[in-house]
């Protein structure tokens, strides 16, 4: 009788037939299969009437769910339409439109061993906090130094894919929190690796700028729901302004910044290098790597963006727009840490970067909740679906021109709270390369100013 | 291992190899410079490491040559964090205060709350803003600081450099003088295939599961890990596909001990253990008897198919090599893959079995050749496997003598060893000497260990005689010195081949002389 088993992140297949989707290893004599086609396997045993013998899943025991998740409508509609999808699918939502409550409903539809896969640590504490109020089991967790695998388990990505070997076989659920991550040339190996039939993949930003979001269906399934912010702002979310302030440089910052541009800009010229995508930009980055002239040109330019993101007079904007909003809860957004900190000590404002503390995070997160601290200034690790409660101001202070972050970041701030606007403020400063990044992140989102 | 973007390489038409760095002076001195630098450093901030490194690079050195040994120095170093108070509890308290007063959006505002709180906690406020965020890396103190020497510090950087290339390989192939052991431990442990082949000497090709359906840098870290211990050995030879991501192609990636073998750290390696309690006193024993075995632990890997098995103990005679592997107590599931791989085994093989494991599997092995089988009870039979050993030798020598037999042999040179035709044509020197001493091949005289020819013999005859009629007396030194020089090893074997008597006074071989029986030469 073939037997079936789970090898280090693929299948085994011993016995005297093959399958469609197995490949001989001559390296061990068996049969290989991609651990992403046990389902299919199974079913063409059963079709063709040949018994088998399955020793691939080693699941935990399943435990007693109790849930107590209420869908709202559209949250009913992409659940449905998952559910006429196999059981697979991405579902396109925005920031705070309640994602996590369809996962979970369809862990307690299923009632099967899930695996939930998050970008980041933060993540993992607020799914697992979750899981516990909505499903009223225990969390087991892989990742961050914890191992723990119970019926409903949460991983970080890394982990998944690291642990693939160990953790292929023990869920029959994958659900895969910021998707858009899934479709990495890495993680993508986290599909193939494991044997869940059932899949979901959540997101706000389906679309890469790489292109690679096209692979997600082989790997989850179609994108079967989306919904996008119009549709619920003001219903379900709350309004927000955008207003953006153009400070200019000090005297002095003016010339030194020109001082370091000129420098990048004339080595561009004597190379007759236009920098137009970013793929030009990746490719004058290696030319670094050999030419030491580039490598000055690039450090140069470095050297001006840092100028006009430090910028004095930004910091003054920004002090009088503490004043401004004193009484309101204010999140402050910088993609340079050292900025971060900057502010911090000069505005005695909680600062969380990726050399924060795990628990210090935790208790900064929970005090500005629970609105103890007014204000928290922070670079890029809260750009993904970290719940930071109804925040009203959000303040940014430079950042890349990348999509995504735009669209995440405006998510954060939109959380449902009875008669509040929320407002976004935008310090760039002025004559600088800062403008192109602002503009360019406006008209990719599609967001009148 | 280093961060991707420290990197460097050479890379052209299809191969690639990391930009190692020399032992040379140059490079000696910036790598003696960074450690000096480090110890001078010693109780103070981080940052300040960071403005030496900054430093060597506006001189012009490559940046990420530079950074990469300060990463390593960094790992050699104990950094602390330099605060009387928990920088979090400092941070806490100031936070808290601002809830109370508000953010303080002036210079004086700001001035009047850190006062108040660091008063509360007994600090002065220059303190207070030196903690506030001690903790941070940069501020960090270098507390401790274990120097390597330049040579140690440029070869870790070449080692982790390679590691770092590793990182995206696809697969790598390699071949060693040993270690074969812990080598294969690891494969295991680290999850990955391996595969073995011949090519000039036994090669071993790894990859992981996953590999077979397309190419991927997944093992890659683990391959890395495993770097180390292949270049431990005096003998090796690395071959790796690296996936250049930059340009998309598929890169060679080639080292060698001849060539690289210098510019690694060498790993100590912890000396080879015995398995089992078991097999240590079995080892001890066989040595006591003085058997005429050589008795080796943990040899080379013997090829099962395309699989390996590393046996515990290989027994060589006059080139007749047996493998010795003793199935001790283990699971059923064991015992089948073991029985599998040794299906595939080419190589003459003793299983030692503990009767207890007496199982089909192992029995339906039995009608292989190669393969032969003890069984025992509770202790390693050393009186069986010694009987088993000098049957086994015998049979070998017997087919041997016959090969020999039936062999068209032309010898030309005037002295052979028998040594030397035994490994010439492939046989033990027993069997050699077995079918020679008895059997001279014509033109030959037979010596205890070698061959030599009559037209030698008649040569030496001359050269003593000529000393004898000279002087009347040959000392028997001198008569073995004229004998060797010719190239005769056996020189009292054939002094009395050719009738010469020994004449001892005393035991001394200096007093002793060499003469002609009176009859002969009438």
């Amino acid at each position: 009788m073939p037997r079936l088993w789970f090898d280090k992140g693929t299948l085994l297949l011993k016995g005297e037939v093959g399958t469609p989707y197995g490949k001989w290893d001559p390296r061990n004599g068996c049969y290989r299969l991609k651990a992403s086609h046990y389902k299919d396997a199974l079913e063409y045993f059963k079709e063709s009437k040949i018994r088998y013998e399955d020793d691939v899943p080693n699941l935990p025991p399943l435990e007693q769910v109790k849930s107590n998740v209420e869908l709202r409508s559209y949250q009913n509609k992409a659940l449905d339409n998952w559910q006429r999808a196999g059981n697979r699918g991405v579902l396109v939502l925005p920031t705070a439109a309640g994602k996590t409550f369809i996962a979970l409903k369809a862990i307690d539809l299923l009632r099967t061993q899930t695996l939930i896969v998050v970008p980041t640590l933060d993540l993992i504490d607020q799914w697992r906090k979750r899981v516990r109020e909505c499903l009223g089991v225990e969390a087991g967790v892989v990742g961050g130094g914890e191992n723990i695998i119970r019926m409903v388990t949460v991983s970080t990505y890394d982990s998944a894919y690291s642990q693939a070997a160990q953790l292929g076989n023990r869920f029959m659920f994958l659900v895969f929190d910021e998707v858009h991550h899934l479709a990495s040339p890495g993680y993508m190996q986290i599909g193939e690796m494991y044997i869940a039939p059932y899949r979901m993949g959540l997101t706000a930003t389906y679309e890469r700028s790489d292109q690679r979001h096209a692979l997600l269906p082989l790997i989850v399934g179609d994108p079967v729901y989306s919904i996008d912010i119009e549709e619920l702002a003001g219903k379900h979310l709350s309004l927000y302004t955008y207003e953006k302030v153009s400070v200019e440089l000090t005297p002095k910052e003016q010339e030194t910044y020109d001082a370091q541009m000129s420098v990048f800009k004339n080595y561009l010229n004597q190379r007759r290098i236009v920098l137009k995508s970013p793929a030009d930009f990746q490719r004058f980055i290696m030319t670094t790597g050999r030419d030491p002239h580039a490598r000055e040109a690039l450090l140069a330019r470095n050297r001006a963006l840092r100028i006009a993101v430090n910028s004095e007079a930004k910091l003054n904007e920004l002090a009088q727009r503490l004043e401004m909003y004193k009484d309101e809860k204010i999140l402050i957004f910088t993609l340079y840490n050292d900025l971060v900190y900057t502010i911090s000590r000069r505005f005695l404002i909680p600062a969380v970067t990726y050399q924060t503390p795990r628990e210090e995070r935790r208790e900064i997160l929970a005090n500005f909740g629970n609105g103890k601290y007014k204000a928290i200034v922070t670079s890029q690790v809260l750009d993904e679906g970290m719940d930071v409660p109804d925040a009203s101001v959000g303040l940014i202070l430079g950042g890349t021109g990348s999509t995504r972050e735009y669209v995440q970041r405006l998510g954060r701030l939109l959380r449902k709270k009875e008669g509040k606007t929320a407002k976004i403020v935008e310090i760039i400063s002025k004559e600088t390369v800062e403008v192109g990044i602002s503009r360019r992140r406006r008209l990719k989102t599609g967001e009148a100013s | 291992m280093l961060p991707s973007n420290l990197l460097v390489v050479w890379k052209r038409k299809g191969e690639i190899l990391p930009r190692y760095a020399k032992l040379s002076n140059d490079n000696l001195e910036v790598a003696g410079g960074l450690i000096e630098a480090y110890k001078e450093h010693i109780g103070e901030k981080k940052k300040a490491l960071k403005t030496v490194v900054t430093d060597l690079e506006n001189k012009g050195y490559e940046y990420r040559f530079v950074r990469a040994l300060a990463l390593l120095l960094d790992r050699k170093g104990t950094f602390a964090c330099n605060s009387k108070i928990n920088p979090i509890d400092l941070r806490r308290k100031i936070f808290q205060a601002t809830e109370k007063f508000g953010l303080p959006t002036t210079p004086e505002k700001r001035q009047r709350i850190i006062e108040a709180v660091a008063s509360e906690m007994a600090l002065t406020s220059e303190n207070f803003e030196e903690y506030l965020y001690a903790d941070l890396d940069d501020e960090l103190i270098l507390e401790k600081f274990a120097p390597p020497s330049p040579y140690e510090l440029l070869e870790q950087y070449n080692l982790s450099l390679s590691q770092t290339l590793l990182f995206d390989s696809t697969e790598l192939s390699f071949t060693a003088s040993g270690n074969w052991q812990s080598l294969f431990y690891f494969v295991k442990k680290l999850g990955l295939i391996y595969e073995v082949f011949r090519d000039n000497g036994l090669w071993v090709k790894i990859d992981g599961p996953a590999s077979l359906f397309k190419l991927t840098k997944r093992y890659g870290i683990s391959i890395a890990k495993l770097l180390p211990i292949i270049v431990a050995n005096p003998e090796w030879t690395v071959n790796a596909k690296i996936l250049w991501k930059y340009t998309n192609e598929i890169c060679n990636f080639k080292i060698e001990s001849q060539k690289h073998g210098t510019l690694f750290k060498k790993p100590k390696l912890p000396p080879a253990t015995y398995d089992s309690a078991a097999e240590e006193s079995f080892a001890l024993q066989f040595q006591a008897v003085k058997s005429g075995w050589t008795l080796k632990r943990e040899p080379e890997p013997v090829p099962a198919g395309t699989q390996v098995i590393i046996p515990d103990f290989s027994l060589e005679r006059a080139g007749v090599k047996i493998y010795l592997e003793i199935v001790g107590f283990w699971t059923e599931e064991y015992l089948l893959r073991k029985a599998e791989k040794l299906k595939q085994v080419e190589a003459k093989m003793l299983l030692l079995v503990d009767e207890a494991l007496a199982c089909e599997k192992l029995a339906a092995l039995e009608k292989r050749p190669q393969l032969n089988f003890i069984y025992y009870h509770d202790k390693i039979p050393l009186a069986s496997i010694l009987r088993y050993l000098e049957a086994a030798f015998e049979g070998v020598k017997a087919r041997e003598i016959k090969f020999l037999e039936n062999l068209p042999v032309k010898f030309t040179e005037p002295v052979i060893s028998y040594d030397e035709f035994a490994a010439r044509i492939g046989i033990s020197t027993e069997a050699a000497k077995a079918v020679l001493t008895v059997n001279p091949p014509p033109g030959y005289v037979a010596m205890p260990n070698i061959l030599v020819s009559k037209e030698k013999l008649i040569q030496i005859n001359n050269q003593i005689e000529e000393c004898l009629k000279q002087s009347g007396k040959l000392p028997l030194t001198q008569a073995i010195r004229l004998i060797e020089a010719e190239g005769v090893s056996d020189a009292s074997c054939a002094l009395t081949q050719l009738g010469y008597k020994i004449t001892w006074h005393g035991i001394n071989s200096e007093q002793a002389e060499v003469s002609k029986p009176s009859t002969m030469g009438e």
